[in-house]
């Protein structure tokens, strides 16, 4: 299907479009145009992928600049798919315009995934891949096999050298496999050619962390030109993301492991001076010089800013202090036994790393400009000696990159000390936790350097959220409804049990048998009449195992028995998908199952249950989250002082933000239908925080059932639903062809005609009204909830 | 009760706990739970705390270790810091080092000349730790701190004063912080009272039965609005005053620095005297001066031929740097600039030339 958007033409791969996927798409160009970055909300399974891709090539294509697309999405899943989107997006497009265009897709994953050597490829570790993969790609390895010595060297990656370093592949797009392939046939390392062509490509898919965690992203995406599109999917947890990408876990183990590669650097140092000096003099003789030399100078604009090495450091020069590697060494030797002591202190300790600074100069004489050095100088340290065996100083690079953080921000960074990992616990294990609380620090170089990035999900309300938390500012920030011919999905809110008591998974009453009763009979209830699939989302592991052995000893199990196969996730990752499969199975066949799972376990991010795999969805409970994590209540307190964003709201925030997941795993296409059920007292006050898309489904009579109701109105709507649908009743109400596409134009340019003869009265009226909702969106917390107050007064008693 | 001695065997897990007996007296964590060990920084030989009392008690005696005999006093054994006793030393001869050398970058022309003097102090350091030409270490650490006393006093007074400065404000933030999680935490308060208040109030309105529930219920919707937005304005304000106005913190002021010694007195008011044109030798090779310098004649009165060469020499040169075109546009300017000026300038003229006159 042909159409034009304004002036530009987009091809789209389907006969038909979805209105919201052309709004998507009109959005997403005002954005590209405006250059600037936008928050949009689709609904899940309305092809939000396709519609981006294909209105991101026809723009790159149409106009001269050609910009590059980034896109970033979550899980290796998801990358492949949208390869595979792609893929079929030009094919269609050669079919259409007569002729191949010039163009290259790649994507990036790990090199585990892309590894074709015979005897590395079968390691199961990636870190093991990734280390034995460089120890044979290595720079220097190839310089010494020049030299005639005999080292091993993989051929595959070797192959590329003779290659035009422009064009390894030759134009279109690769999947995963499809590169894979290309490799065996033409013998050359895929993940190298992927990373190496990255410059020359047109459309870049790969994970978030290649963008957004500072080692990698150095490493990799470092050279992206600045005009690029950059787009990051499923983009709900993203400021999670950038947290975890700058926070650092230390524990004795690992700073043991420190301690023993610093003795070995040690070594290796001593070895180096007595038989090839010149290399540590010439490293010395660059360090005097500064940290990248005159000859490479960080010119202005080439390289993306990394986080964890800020601008003004690489134009200095390394303090005299560490510039010789044996006096670096000590300098870290003398650190990580600083650390060591700190370990066992036996109480908990949160600071500052301002006040961490002033403690670690007056115990061991350590400044604040070596350490922040630390990183860059022991990576130079690393190259310098050429070590082959990396993954050895794995625990040293940490540790190094912890001194720079620490030493660079004085705000946004948190040290916790926690000596024993639970309160119980009588046997210390310290943690060091140096937590990022600031999600913005991460994402900052990546809104600087892109003129446009777009973040978008099926669940990302409210939208106003996430501009605040991550420090950007929106040209476009919009929540797309879904046109439905007919109401397909059914979100439902259950506040009261069979007996008419409240239902809750509050702190006070979670463990009552009379509301652990109540859920049973809900889900018996629900095992009862759904066809097939029957997804349960529980808070937590812990509550779900104390509620599962409870409705052990009451039987309700025994009855579920009968209707269905109950299948529990659990937080091993074999033993939940051997879980997914055999559920699969039995919704294949049979009456169906019963899949308990958690709302921030594996199952409730990237996994579809579409169709028959999924008829209902239940979430037992407001998956809030375990706010006696010192980190969260950390965070929550920098959220309130910078960002202004009141604790209980951002833990409604995200307990509805999982929970929005959660109902979305249902629902994956127009065809699809499900039944969403929310069990618990308090998700009537949240309502409003819910996607625009599933808020509008619910209506005001479904929002405070209790289960005889509920129980009722859901078999009143699968009746409905097997109520024979064809595909020409969504033609032209949620589907478009051609022709309805350029009616609804014409329709909007007569709008539009009559508002600006109306003096844009409406617009503005329209504008108020957006303002208003959003308003709600944020006060409309529940201050009536007396667990979340508990909760919060520990958070503030701290 | 059976919990108990697993709790304690599980004790020793910690690191640096395995090697839990004292070398000296071959006690163990297991026979004396409460054990401590000291080190001496004298030879750092870790004992335990009871036979540093046995052995020391009476004065100073030797290191009980094999192989050391070094004479250790009671005194100085303390409890050691670090795990590692080889960094444990480092750190105290670190501590020396830097009692000495605490140069400050700002003292430093450039950030290279900074950079070579921290390696060089580094250096210094490395070879104490490393035992490598300790003896002449040593010495240079004793010159370097005979020659800069001066300096090292200040810098450590400097020092001392930033680290109270950071004390006391990692203190003021502390305080600033607990305030605002007060503030936010009555305002939460603050906002409950006023809906529950609200919501009472609808209901007496509605128990009085005059007009419809659902007016009633909008109307007073809208009241809580309004006063929950009244307030979050008047909370963002006070807010922002405070943010207007720091609890003492002044940040990015240069430290102190000594001011410049009193300059010795100067009588001519930095006048040079040194002749401008011409270079007055010390001896003038002419035969009639030989002869007044040796004849006790004209030597008994006082009569000193260098004052003779040098008036001559004036004589001789006088006057020829002096332009008057300039002289009369400066004196104009002066005159110009007011009349207390002008005397004075002329009264400085007259210095000039009485000075010349002295000189002569």
């Amino acid at each position: 299907m042909k159409f034009n958007i304004e002036d530009l033409p987009v091809l789209f791969p389907y006969p038909r479009i979805y209105p919201e996927q052309y709004a998507y798409m009109c959005d997403l160009k005002r954005t590209l145009d405006a250059g600037g970055h936008c928050v949009l909300e689709m609904p899940s399974g309305t092809g939000k992928t396709v519609s981006l891709l294909s209105l991101i090539v026809a723009y790159q294509q149409y106009y001269p600049e050609h910009r590059k697309l980034i896109y970033c999405s979550r899980t290796m899943s998801e990358i492949e798919k949208a390869l595979a989107e792609l893929k079929a997006l030009m094919k269609y497009r050669a079919d259409q315009l007569g002729e191949e265009e010039q163009f290259r897709g790649l994507g990036l994953t790990s090199r585990k995934n892309l590894c074709l050597h015979p005897s590395v490829k079968k390691e199961k570790s990636g870190a093991i891949v990734d280390a034995r993969c460089r120890s044979l790609t290595a720079g220097f390895v190839k310089e010494k096999k020049e030299r005639g010595e005999d080292v091993d060297v993989c051929v595959y990656h070797d192959n590329l050298d003779l290659l035009e370093p422009h064009s390894l592949v030759p134009n279109g797009v690769f999947t995963f496999d499809g590169i894979l392939k290309y490799g065996e046939q033409h013998k050359q390392c895929p993940y190298f050619t992927a990373r190496r062509m990255m410059p020359f490509c047109n459309v870049i898919i790969y994970s978030y962390h290649y963008l957004l965690d500072p080692k990698i992203a150095e490493r990799v995406s470092k050279e992206l030109s600045k005009d690029c599109i950059v787009v990051f999917d499923e983009a709900h947890n993203i400021d999670n993301v950038c947290i975890e990408s700058l926070s650092i876990d230390l524990t004795e183990d690992s700073l043991r492991k420190a301690t023993r590669g610093a003795n070995n650097l040690e070594r290796k140092i001593t070895e180096m001076r007595s038989s090839d000096a010149e290399k540590l003099q010439n490293e010395y003789a660059k360090l005097v010089e500064g940290l990248r030399g005159a000859d490479e100078a960080r010119e202005e604009d080439t390289f993306m800013a990394n986080p964890a090495l800020p601008d003004d450091l690489l134009q200095e020069a390394v303090p005299g202090n560490i510039r010789r590697a044996e006096h670096f060494v000590a300098f870290l030797k003398r650190f990580v036994e600083y650390l060591k002591t700190r370990m066992k202190v036996l109480h908990v300790i949160s600071e500052t790393p301002p006040s961490f600074l002033q403690h670690l100069k007056d115990l061991t004489f350590i400044e604040k400009k070596p350490l922040r050095f630390c990183a860059e100088r022991l990576t130079s340290l690393v190259r310098t000696l050429e070590l082959t065996n990396i993954e050895d100083y794995q625990p040293l690079q940490e540790v190094a990159t912890f001194a720079t953080l620490a030493a660079t921000y004085d705000k946004g960074f948190l040290l916790i000390l926690e000596p024993y990992e639970s309160d119980t616990a009588t046997v210390p294990n310290p943690i060091l936790h140096f937590t990022c609380l600031d999600a913005a620090i991460a994402i900052k170089p990546v809104f600087d350097r892109f003129s446009s990035v777009i973040i978008t999900s099926g669940t990302i309300s409210p939208l106003e959220m996430y501009p605040k938390m991550l420090g950007f500012t929106t040209v476009v920030q919009e929540s797309y409804s879904m046109t439905l011919a007919r109401r397909s999905f059914l979100p439902m809110i259950v506040t009261r049990g069979s007996d008419q008591s409240a239902i809750s998974s509050g702190f006070q009453i979670r463990n009552e048998p009379g509301v652990v009763r109540n859920y049973g009979t809900l889900l018996l209830e629900f095992s009862r009449l759904t066809p097939d699939g029957l997804v349960v989302f529980f808070p937590s592991y812990l509550y779900m195992e104390s509620i599962i052995s409870m409705w052990q000893g009451m039987g309700t199990l025994d009855e579920i028995w009968k209707y269905k196969l109950i299948l529990v996730e659990t937080p091993d990752s074999q033993e939940t998908s051997l879980a997914l499969e055999t559920y699969r199975t039995a919704c294949c066949n049979g009456r169906g199952a019963i899949l308990l799972c958690v709302a921030r376990g594996k199952v409730s991010e990237g996994i579809d249950f579409d169709h028959h795999y999924g008829r209902t969805v239940l979430c037992i409970g407001v998956p809030f989250q375990y706010t006696e994590s010192r980190i969260l209540k950390a965070r929550l307190e920098f959220l309130r002082e910078t960002y202004r964003i009141r604790e209980n709201d951002f833990l409604s925030f995200d307990a509805m933000r999982h929970a929005a997941q959660c109902l979305g795993r249902v629902l994956r296409g127009k065809d699809d239908y499900g039944i969403m059920v929310l069990a618990d007292r308090r998700f009537q006050k949240k309502r409003t925080q819910l996607p625009k898309w599933i808020n509008q489904a619910l209506l005001d009579s479904d929002t405070s059932l209790s289960t005889d109701m509920a129980t009722a109105s859901a078999k009143k709507f699968l009746r409905t639903m097997a109520q024979p649908f064809s595909e020409r009743d969504q033609a032209g109400v949620s589907t478009w062809d051609s022709k309805d596409l350029e009616r609804h134009k014409e329709k909007m340019e007569k709008e539009k005609i009559r508002e600006l003869r109306n003096g844009g009265g409406k617009m503005e009226v329209d504008g108020m009204d957006g303002l208003s909702n959003g308003q709600n969106g944020i006060d409309g917390d529940d201050f009536e909830d007396e667990d979340m107050d508990a909760l919060m007064r520990d958070v503030d008693a701290e | 009760m059976s919990r108990a001695p697993a709790r304690n065997g599980a004790a020793p897990r910690r690191p640096g706990d395995e090697d839990d007996i004292c070398p000296v007296c071959k006690s163990s964590r297991y026979l004396n739970p409460s054990m401590r060990f000291l080190v001496n920084p004298e030879c750092y030989h870790k004992m335990c705390e009871s036979c540093v009392d046995r052995i020391f008690s009476h004065g100073p005696a030797p290191c009980p270790v094999a192989g050391c005999a070094r004479t250790l006093r009671k005194a100085r054994f303390r409890r050691q810091t670090f795990e590692d006793l080889h960094i444990e030393r480092e750190v105290d001869i670190r501590r020396r080092v830097a009692g000495v050398f605490n140069r400050r970058e700002e003292e430093f022309e450039s950030l290279r000349d900074w950079n070579n003097y921290l390696e060089e102090v580094e250096n210094l350091t490395w070879n104490l730790l490393q035992g490598v030409d300790v003896k002449e270490t040593e010495e240079k650490l004793d010159a370097y701190k005979e020659q800069n006393e001066e300096g090292i006093k200040q810098n450590a007074a400097i020092e001392s004063q930033e680290n109270a400065n950071t004390e006391a404000q990692f203190a003021a933030q502390k305080e600033q912080a607990r305030l605002r999680r007060e503030a936010a935490l009555n305002e939460e308060l603050d906002e409950r009272r006023e809906k529950e208040e609200g919501m009472r109030e609808m209901v007496d309105m509605m128990a009085k039965g005059d007009g419809d529930a659902d007016t009633i219920a909008r109307e007073s919707q809208k009241v809580v609005l309004k006063k929950s937005t009244a307030r979050r304005t008047a909370a963002e304000k006070s807010r922002q005053q405070a943010a207007a106005v720091p609890l003492f913190s002044i940040q990015g002021l240069k430290p102190l620095t000594q001011a410049a010694p009193e300059k010795e007195y100067d009588p001519f008011g930095g006048y040079a005297i040194k002749p401008e044109y011409y270079y007055l030798r010390d001896h003038y090779e002419h035969s009639w001066l030989d002869s007044a310098r040796s004849d006790a004649q004209i030597t008994a009165g006082g009569y000193d031929v260098g004052e003779y060469c040098a008036r001559a020499m004036m004589e001789a040169f006088g006057g020829l740097g002096v332009f008057v075109q300039d002289e009369i546009g400066g004196r104009q300017m002066r005159a110009e600039k007011g009349v207390g000026t002008a005397s004075a300038a002329a009264a400085g003229g007259g210095g000039e030339e009485g000075v010349d006159g002295d000189v002569l």
